[in-house]
């Protein structure tokens, strides 16, 4: 008899044989949320956990260090130079005591000018992560729940944006309204980089709209409100939740790459891109005026990776599954060529969002 | 002289997160030359790691850990990939379980059969290759082999799928021949055919064979020798006829109570009244202490019957159709009729069961009951309402009169709530009740459906197959429904477990006065809890009546097909 | 089939004009084309705004001057192409066909060299997945999504190029720089090696051995002012190549793909002195030529030296045929790097940072094939690391995916052989996705290469769209996103036949 185990199948008596193997099950998931699930497995994925502690790190320093300039309003900072302030040159530029990353030809502090930079292209990530997730849910949402009319108009349009390259739509706006400051680049970042995600949450609601579970509630007489946001999102929360962080990192680069170019932020502003591009000539001179807003762009970006790596592990460490070949088979019959084409590539499109981030801003 | 397979002591491990978990636990047993085993098994009983780890395939993490795969003398647990590589095909053959899964999709069945031959030597040639292929088509009865030969998997049913790869299993005339669970991905008629065929085919060569399954019933019609597996352990073996007759562990006694294609098989040798003896008195009163066997459930429902018979229909549905628009790309789309002019009724308290192989259209039935589809034509009358006339407000308060439990146990709980939230669900939507009473309904329901009251706070994903199903029952019942449709209810549970439903199923309706609707492709249950039939093909009904009059004489030559399918024939005879 | 492309592309049509005008209005708008006349202090400044104003439809707000330029656009399908002018007052299609010319020759090969590396590792990475290597490359594939292109650029201007023409002045190897090398490629061939201690040692130790003798040589005899590889190593790498194809393509116990791959080999040897003769007078087609007729003889000696798979054998010597000649032919250009690094115009630094071509160079074929070798280098690099990094993560996961397969385990349970399974079963079904993604960004690519033509100073399509932005001049950014949205959809189109054509389930009707 197992009546170690605490959730016992009635009159389901074991013949005298104990059960390692469910007991070890059991113990793994006994009482547990999904959500404590996932926060437990996230928590095992070390790299995630180092480049949560990471982020966190350079979000606090950058922050502090220099306070926060919002419109008037002005946080003072622990660090004695602020990052629009030209102070005497010191040991020729180079890094010192007092100036740690060393300082530019007019004598602004690199360290300040870094860190205002690093403000700056977390703001617009943020932002353009939080608009185009919004964007992207919605979008997908509705295409994937209602069909028909309102998918085909929502994917045309969808479509549409997506034949023009983000680098090259962020160029064109960037130049319009880059001279507005990194919150409204942010948000024009996230207006256009939303498509992915629609595709991919289209995708789930498609699949997940014909769950027995979303027909139990419909059968209990659950009306689509409720089936949307109490069933069906919540069970999409891991796909937006992985790929938010991806375009998060994308957005990052791309802002970067606009600056670099001249159509993001603007003078008398900063950000990295921009730290990087008004100083490139003087590599050879000065280099680190080039390495350290480059490394903090790396470690940005690369902490983001790896907490979505870690996310998507904790979601559901079979995401990048594809379809069977029995899914497929079956759904040959129903669907016009062009859905089995979309619905083969789904499953694996967390991968290709992962490609976005590059693929912008070569 | 050695034997053909000896195991001795085998253990197998998976390497999870949590270390590793065994699978297998020190299995030993032999087969001989020409012999048919048969491996019975519940899931998570270890009877396809057994198959896998005899030709070192064990599946990502599988490492056998300990004792011996002595085959024809030869230990194959340490032999090395080109030993490995030499031996499978061409002395063991393999049929896995799954047609759809187990051929590659990109390559034509001809080419993998080719490479088949090819890879054990059977040819040396092109054209002998192809040849040869051929042959092997046309042994493993693959109608029109030679014009079929260049098709790819996907333009071939689910039962050619299983010729070809029995025929690839054969076709180097291995000496010894791993069935895993062959045919429980098909249709029962199917079923019947290739392992008829599959047994001829091992008879003719002098092929051992080695077959794995879940059904008790079909392993003893099936194999010669029995070999009982529970938690990764062998709990019983010996000839088939004896151990089914004989059962001495307690586990294969249960396991032989339950399975219903016995049961049924029992009710019809016995006529609708007595149940034949299954087993010595002793052990037929240890099986009565555990009210598990489905023969003498049955014998309950019929003894109850009468007094259930009451006045009125709980569900009419008439001239019932359904056709769907298939896209075939362009703007152009053909109709199919997945259900045609279908009619029955189900009177109040009573189940009639709706059974049909897969594509006959039971399930779109389902669907357009619990308003899920709606119906190209027909009628569907539901307590002297028709549905077709209702509109909002009446159609919702109708949804509180008929629920559904459906077929798949993981498929059918939201993963994110917890247990009270999901049975407390429809009582939410329809606002009955207030927070306190809807958890006092909940725990009541758990308390009905025999489940302890503390899962209201846990997640499915803790719980067993056959608990997701009791806790999708108790959802169903929580708006006090009067009709229920079952759409494969039981079909994806383990035999005991199966067994455990239907009488629970059965007690729930004997309390409650529910009508029951029960949708499934295996005859053998119906048996066991319907009080009418109704068989289904190509979408419409050709053969309805009561239980008995189906089972004992069918009209329709599908029914007879279906009946004779459902194993163990021969088996309860003498 | 023809009904579905028909039909995608009517509907892309519609898609890509309604993008169009979005982009035109929004470049139109995005600042003041008169800009720098409007500064100017030219005595005719207002004679020269009136003359653009006219050139370029100024007068006709952008809402409807799009469709002025629509109109030229639409001439394109009578012959009559008319995509109107760039504020200097250039055609913009004589502008956008040396653009064109520029880009496909910088992304051509960056496309190739990232799909050929990207699609390598991540099968091996898959097949030893958990492994240190597994896990090194995760880590290298994160840390190149993550790098801003722009500064690895940079990098590479100043550490490979700059770097490299230095170390040519004093072209010897520091004996602990050969160690470190030498370690660290041991290091990376015991990880790909796998298997256990014995295995992974010997494919180390080798390969750690083999580099440090290899750099020691070159050091030793500054090899890099001249190099060259020479018969003996020509030869070597042949009937290496050889053994390495047919072992992956046939399996080396089908003798005949073997021999087919070996004659191949030595023909391609014996030959080697006559061609010298024949590269003299070398030209692009000819090269061409030379290049499909080995892949056609090398076939047609696999064909006939048969065996129980005529066109395996006939596809594993192709292959073999055309690496080999690949190598005689990177001989050859190694033969005239010296000339090349010597001329008046390189001077020594034979590594460029900007530019497409060193300007009025001359010289042959081959002095022109390493000029261009020399430009491609870092702007290559500098593009393919991100694509690399993700063709491996695709592939990796399609890899694994595939290998989980029920009929992975039936290819191996029916007594198919290691190779047979991993070629024949799991890589061709793995590149299915994969495929459609190289599809994908075979078209996205054209346009995807601003950043890196800009740090290059490359002027091609992103030149030719950066700077039409910065002056608010809509008809070169129009060009420039006419060629890359109709390359989108024309490749968005083929990556779905693709996919129809190497899945059998996916019928196109």
């Amino acid at each position: 008899m197992t009546t170690n185990i605490p959730v016992q199948e009635p009159g389901h008596n074991e013949p005298g044989v104990t059960d390692e193997a469910s007991n070890l099950e059991l113990k793994e998931v006994e009482g547990l949320s999904q959500g404590q699930i996932v926060r437990r497995r996230f928590f095992r994925h070390k790299g995630a956990v180092i480049a949560m502690i990471v982020l966190a790190a350079i979000i606090l320093l950058s922050t502090t260090s220099v306070g926060v300039t919002i419109g008037p309003w002005r946080t003072p900072g622990w660090w004695p130079f602020t990052w629009d302030a030209l102070t005497p040159v010191e040991n020729r530029t180079r890094p010192s005591l007092a100036h740690p990353f060393g300082q530019d030809e007019v004598g602004r502090d690199i360290f300040a000018l870094v860190m205002r930079g690093t403000q700056q292209s977390l703001s617009v990530m943020f932002i353009a992560g939080i608009i185009a997730t919004v964007i992207g849910v919605v979008i997908g949402a509705l295409s994937g729940y209602y069909r028909k009319a309102i998918d085909s108009v929502l994917m045309r349009f969808t479509d549409v944006i997506i034949t023009i390259p983000i680098i090259v739509i962020g160029a064109v706006l960037g130049v319009a309204f880059g001279s507005l400051g990194a919150s409204v680049l942010g948000v024009v970042i996230g207006l256009f980089s939303w498509t992915s995600l629609a595709r991919l949450v289209r995708a789930e609601f498609l699949s997940l709209r014909e769950r027995e579970f979303v027909d139990a509630a419909r059968v209990a007489g659950a009306r689509d409100r409720r089936i949307i946001f109490r069933h069906i999102l919540p069970n999409t929360v891991g796909v937006i939740i992985v790929n938010s962080t991806l375009l998060m990192a994308a957005a990052i680069l791309l802002e970067t790459a606009l600056s670099f170019l001249g159509f993001g932020v603007q003078s008398p502003d900063t950000s990295l891109g921009k730290i990087i591009s008004d100083n490139q000539a003087a590599f050879a001179t000065r280099p680190w005026l080039f390495w350290w807003p480059g490394l903090f762009i790396i470690a940005i970006a690369l902490c983001i990776n790896f907490i979505g790596d870690g996310l998507r592990d904790a979601f559901d460490p079979r995401q990048k599954r594809m379809p069977s070949a029995r899914a497929l088979a079956k759904g040959k019959g129903a669907n016009a060529v062009t859905g089995d084409v979309a619905a083969a590539n789904a499953p694996i499109a967390s991968d290709l969002s992962e490609r976005d981030g590059g693929q912008g801003t070569r | 002289m050695t034997r053909l397979l000896e195991v001795v002591d085998l253990e197998v491990g998976f390497r999870t997160g949590n270390g590793v978990v065994k699978a297998l636990n020190g299995v030993s047993f032999t087969i001989d030359r020409g012999e048919s085993v048969a491996i019975v098994g519940e899931s998570g009983s270890g009877k396809s790691t057994t198959a896998a780890a005899i030709i070192n395939l064990l599946p990502g993490g599988g490492e056998i850990l300990g004792g011996k795969v002595l085959f024809e003398g030869k230990d194959l647990a340490k032999a090395s990939t080109a030993e490995l590589e030499e031996v499978r095909g061409k002395r063991i053959g393999f049929v896995p379980q799954d047609p759809m899964s187990n051929l590659d999709p990109v390559w034509s069945v001809g080419f993998q059969v080719r490479e088949t031959v090819r890879a054990n030597g059977l040819a040396t040639d092109r054209a002998g290759a192809k040849a040869k292929s051929i042959e092997v088509l046309q042994q493993a009865g693959l109608p029109g082999a030679e014009q079929r030969f260049h098709q790819y998997p996907h333009q071939f049913s689910g039962g050619m799928r299983q010729r070809v790869l029995i025929g690839m299993g054969l076709a180097a005339n291995p000496s010894l021949l791993i069935a895993d669970e062959p045919t429980s991905a098909l249709d029962v008629t199917v079923q019947r055919r290739i392992l008829d065929h599959l047994d001829s085919l091992t008879e003719n060569s002098g092929t051992a064979l080695m077959f794995i399954t879940h059904d008790l019933g079909l392993a003893a019609e099936r194999a010669s020798k029995l070999i009982v597996m529970y938690k990764g352990r062998i709990v019983e073996a010996g000839p088939s006829l004896e151990i089914l007759r004989n059962p001495r562990h307690p586990y294969t006694q249960r396991l032989i109570a339950a399975a219903p294609s016995l049961a049924s098989r029992r009710i019809q040798a016995s006529g609708a009244g007595e149940v034949a003896p299954v087993a010595s008195g002793e052990q037929q009163a240890a099986l009565e202490v555990e009210q598990l066997d489905l023969a003498s459930a049955a014998e309950h429902r019929l003894q109850h019957e009468d007094a259930r018979r009451e006045a009125g229909d709980a569900i009419v549905v008439d001239e019932l159709t359904k056709v769907f628009k298939i896209r075939q790309g362009g703007f152009r789309s053909t109709e199919f009729t997945a259900v045609d002019k279908v009619s029955f009724s189900i009177p109040k308290g009573t189940t009639t069961a709706l059974v049909g192989e897969s594509g006959s259209g039971k399930s779109t039935v389902a669907k357009l009951l619990l308003g899920l589809e709606t119906p190209t034509s027909g009628a569907i009358t539901i307590d002297g309402r028709r549905t077709d006339a209702l509109t909002g407000r009446a159609r919702f308060e109708l949804r509180r009169r008929m629920q559904p439990v459906f077929q798949d146990p993981y498929g059918s709980l939201d993963p994110l709530m917890s247990i009270g939230s999901i049975i407390a669900e429809p009582l939410t939507v329809h606002g009955v009740g207030d927070r306190a009473s809807r958890r006092q309904r909940v725990l009541e329901l758990l308390d009905q459906v025999a489940l302890p009251r503390v899962l209201a706070g846990r997640y499915p994903n803790e719980l067993s197959g056959g608990q997701r199903q009791r806790i999708a029952i108790a959802r169903a019942l929580a708006l006090k429904p009067e009709i229920v449709v079952l759409d494969e209810a039981v079909s994806a549970l383990d035999v005991l477990v199966q067994a455990q439903i239907l009488s629970l199923l059965a007690e729930l309706q004997e309390e409650l006065g529910l009508t029951y609707l029960f949708i499934t492709h295996d005859l053998a249950v119906v048996r066991v809890i319907a009080d009418n039939v109704c068989v289904m093909q190509k979408g419409r009904i050709v053969e309805q009546a009561a239980t008995d009059e189906v089972f004992d004489n069918p009209r329709e030559q599908y029914t007879r097909d279906l009946l004779e399918a459902i194993p163990g024939a021969s088996l309860l005879a003498s | 089939m023809a009904t579905f492309v028909i039909r995608r592309l009517v509907a892309s049509f519609f898609v890509f004009l309604a993008a169009t005008y979005l982009m035109y209005i929004l470049t139109a708008l995005s600042g003041d084309p008169l800009e720098d006349l409007r500064a100017s202090t030219a005595p005719n400044a207002a004679q020269l705004i009136e003359r653009r104003i006219d050139l370029l439809n100024l007068d006709v707000p952008p809402y409807l001057r799009y469709f002025i330029w629509l109109g030229g656009v639409g001439g394109c399908f009578i012959g009559q192409c008319n995509l109107g002018f760039n504020v200097q007052g250039q055609p913009v299609l004589e502008i956008l066909g040396q653009a064109l010319g520029q880009t496909l020759q910088l992304v051509t090969f960056a496309a190739i060299v990232a799909v050929v590396i990207g699609v390598i590792i991540g099968i091996t990475t898959a097949l030893r997945q958990y492994s240190t290597y597994d896990y090194s490359v995760t880590f290298v594939t994160f840390l190149f999504f993550s790098l801003p292109i722009f500064w690895v650029a940079v990098l590479l201007k100043q550490y490979i190029a700059i770097g490299f023409n230095d170390f040519l002045r004093q072209p010897t190897i520091p004996p602990l720089a050969i160690v470190v090398i030498a370690l660290a490629l041991g290091l990376i061939a015991a990880g790909i090696a796998g298997g256990d201690l014995k295995r992974r040692l010997i494919a180390g130790g080798t390969a750690a051995v083999v580099t440090g003798a290899a750099l020691a040589y070159m050091s030793a005899t500054e090899w890099f002012l001249t190099p060259s590889l020479g018969i003996v190593v020509v030869a070597l790498t042949a009937i290496g190549l050889a053994f390495a194809v047919t072992a992956i393509s046939a399996g080396l116990r089908n003798r005949r793909a073997l021999y087919a791959s070996l004659t191949v080999a030595v023909l391609a040897i014996v030959l080697y002195y006559p061609l010298q003769f024949l590269f003299v007078s070398m030209t692009l087609p000819l090269f061409l030529g030379l290049a499909i007729g080995t892949i056609l003889l090398s076939g047609a000696i696999g064909y006939f030296w048969g065996g129980h798979d005529r066109w395996q054998s006939a596809r594993t010597a192709a292959i073999v045929g055309f690496l080999t000649a690949g190598v005689i032919a990177l001989d050859e250009f190694m033969s005239y790097w010296n000339a090349y690094s010597n001329s008046s115009r390189v001077r020594g630094r034979p590594i460029a940072t900007i530019g497409a071509e060193t300007p009025n160079l001359g010289g042959n074929f081959w002095v022109q094939g390493v000029d261009s070798f020399t430009h491609l280098l870092l702007p290559t690099i500098a593009l393919i690391l991100i694509s690399i990094a993700s063709y491996t993560r695709y592939t990796r996961s399609s890899m694994l995916e595939v290998l989980n397969q029920d009929y992975i385990r039936t290819a191996r349970a029916k007594g198919l052989t290691e190779r047979t399974v991993l070629v024949r079963h799991a890589f061709r079904n793995a590149m299915i996705p994969v495929a459609t993604i190289i599809a994908f960004d075979i078209g996205a690519i054209v346009g995807g290469a601003v950043i890196t033509e800009r740090v290059f100073a490359w002027t091609g399509m992103g030149a030719l769209f950066q700077n039409g932005l910065e002056r608010t001049d809509p008809n070169p950014v129009m060009a420039f996103f006419l060629v890359t949205g109709t390359l989108a959809i024309i490749f968005n189109l083929i990556a779905d036949l693709v996919y129809a054509a190497l899945d059998p389930r996916i019928r196109i009707s």
